[in-house]
């Protein structure tokens, strides 16, 4: 494998029943890159996402994760939903630890760690909350804390920002970006906002529906870091407007 | 809370008894009812202290019963429950035989169990164990079957063995559950002992000097014991609400206590 991958998928596939929801596919996210999927329901996403997480064994081929492979075993990716789920009776110290908890005991170098997070990022004042304290950014903000203190390299964020309001969201990709350089850690995203995609990723893989594939590879040249200048920028639009086409083009078949 | 709101909690009660029990006195002194029928409460409390070296004991068994029947019918529902969770198998078959236990009418299962059990605290500590187990079992079964399963996702993804699914997350998810089915345990739990008493027509029991006081027409006898058993029934369900208090913090407070082992000072705004 490249030095630079830190994850290679070789001759993924699964089926469900009559259905390809991914059909045979091919790999390699470079260390520290932004990856974005995006695509229409059933176009796969969650499938290949399930599949990395190791939630659902694929039907063939190879998952290297940093040199392992990881087919059929948990616990080796962060992984962050559109639902917070941050669980209501452990305060946001306690949520943002949750995952050494769940593989066995909270060490004061955990609670350091939860600590100095929720102080870089603001919420060093409500380390004691519970969670119904918090508004729906600052939960959505835990939960993404809680997924990086989870040491992972590879983290996959299924539409974090999809419940929250247009200006919130906003906010959340800057700081998820500021996030991402300071930790150094490989970021793969889903979402149907091809804006978000455009304005977060490094590169964008367009996926399509039956079976699920991936039909487009897009390298996302912006400078960074982006701000509210990059969403109004030419090669903003032109970067949007392939996707757009992409996406649609596929659909109208 | 705040301190309105308080205030509304403890005096908000207190009225409601204090009401309760003018109306009881009105009815009596206007009404010109017998004192063989109905006594003024305060002949019923006087009832009651005046013989409290007979009734001290007998109240004692009684909350034996209640107690040990409680803890009993708690832990056996609670197990229930989390076995009927974990082994889809047993849904089917053992939650026919749960409805059919609460189906039994519990007088017509008490005089069986006394001649099975004696006339000891055995046969009321099982009714009452038989009355409390069903609501924690249906309330435990339904808070395990609720646990968010995107939740339960999240934690197989991080690497979590069942078991510590189990403890970290589905049941604390359940507690709160789980004290709904506890407090309506509370309530029924005293008639379940009174139950035993009175099908054990040997032996001294509140039910049975109930029983007496009415045969000789000590209406504040009867009155009294009344009150003496509604006073068990009262006490035990606050206990458990203060459990329940104690348990969930998070419903009632923004932030935790402080006490709490390793939980460092943080400044906050409330």
């Amino acid at each position: 494998m490249s030095s630079s991958s830190i994850l290679e998928l070789r001759g993924i596939s699964k089926a469900f029943a009559n259905t390809t929801a991914l059909s045979t596919m091919d790999l390699d996210i470079e260390r520290g890159s932004f990856v974005s999927i995006v695509g229409p329901s059933g176009c796969g996403k969650s499938t290949l996402f399930n599949v990395l997480s190791g939630l659902i064994q694929p039907d063939g081929g190879s998952i290297n994760l940093e040199g392992q492979n990881v087919i059929g075993a948990t616990g080796h990716v962060g992984y962050m939903l559109q639902k917070d789920l941050l669980v209501p009776w452990r305060t946001v110290l306690g949520n943002i630890t949750l995952g050494a908890r769940l593989k066995g005991k909270v060490t004061p170098a955990d609670r350091e760690q939860a600590r100095s997070f929720a102080e870089r990022y603001g919420l060093g004042e409500f380390l004691n909350h519970y969670p119904s304290a918090l508004s729906g950014g600052m939960r959505q903000r835990v939960a993404l804390m809680r997924t990086l203190a989870t040491n992972q390299q590879l983290l996959l964020l299924d539409e974090p920002f999809g419940a929250l309001d247009a200006q919130t969201r906003f906010e959340m990709q800057q700081w998820l970006l500021q996030v991402w350089r300071d930790t150094q850690r490989t970021v793969l995203f889903i979402t149907h906002d091809v804006d978000e995609a455009v304005f977060l990723s490094d590169r964008i893989l367009v996926m399509s529906p039956r079976p699920g594939r991936v039909v487009d590879d897009l390298r996302v040249d912006l400078p960074r870091p982006r701000t509210l200048d990059t969403l109004v920028s030419p090669a903003f639009t032109e970067i949007k407007s392939k996707v757009l086409h992409q996406l649609h083009h596929e659909r109208a078949i | 809370m705040t301190k309105k709101k308080l205030l509304l909690n403890i005096f908000g009660p207190i009225l409601s008894v204090v009401v309760l029990v003018g109306l009881w006195q009105a009815i009596v002194v206007w009404g010109n009812v017998a004192p063989y029928i109905a006594p003024k409460p305060w002949d019923a409390i006087k009832a009651v202290t005046s013989n409290w070296s007979t009734l001290a004991p007998l109240t004692w068994w009684t909350i034996k019963e209640t107690v040990y029947g409680y803890l009993t019918g708690a832990l056996l529902g609670a197990f229930l429950g989390v076995v009927l969770n974990k082994i889809p198998l047993m849904q089917r078959v053992l939650y026919p035989l749960l409805i059919l236990t609460q189906a039994i009418p519990i007088i017509a299962l008490a005089p069986p169990l006394v001649m099975i059990l004696g006339f000891g605290v055995m046969p009321k500590v099982v009714i009452v164990a038989w009355i409390v187990f069903f609501p924690v079992t249906v309330s435990v079964l339904d808070g395990l079957n609720h646990v968010d399963k995107d939740l339960m996702t999240l934690a197989k993804v991080f690497g979590a063995n069942s078991l510590r699914r189990f403890v970290v997350l589905e049941m604390p998810a359940a507690i709160t559950q789980l004290f709904s089915g506890l407090k309506i345990g509370a309530t029924y739990a005293v008639t379940g002992a009174i139950i035993g008493e009175l099908a054990a027509s040997s032996g001294s029991s509140l039910a049975l000097y109930q029983r007496s006081a009415s045969g000789s027409l000590d209406a504040a006898g009867v009155y009294g014991t009344t009150l003496i058993m509604t006073a068990i029934g009262i006490i035990w369900f606050l206990l458990v609400v203060g459990a329940e208090y104690l348990a969930t913090p998070w419903q009632r407070r923004s932030t935790a206590r402080q006490w709490r082992r390793g939980a460092k000072p943080v400044l906050t705004n409330n």
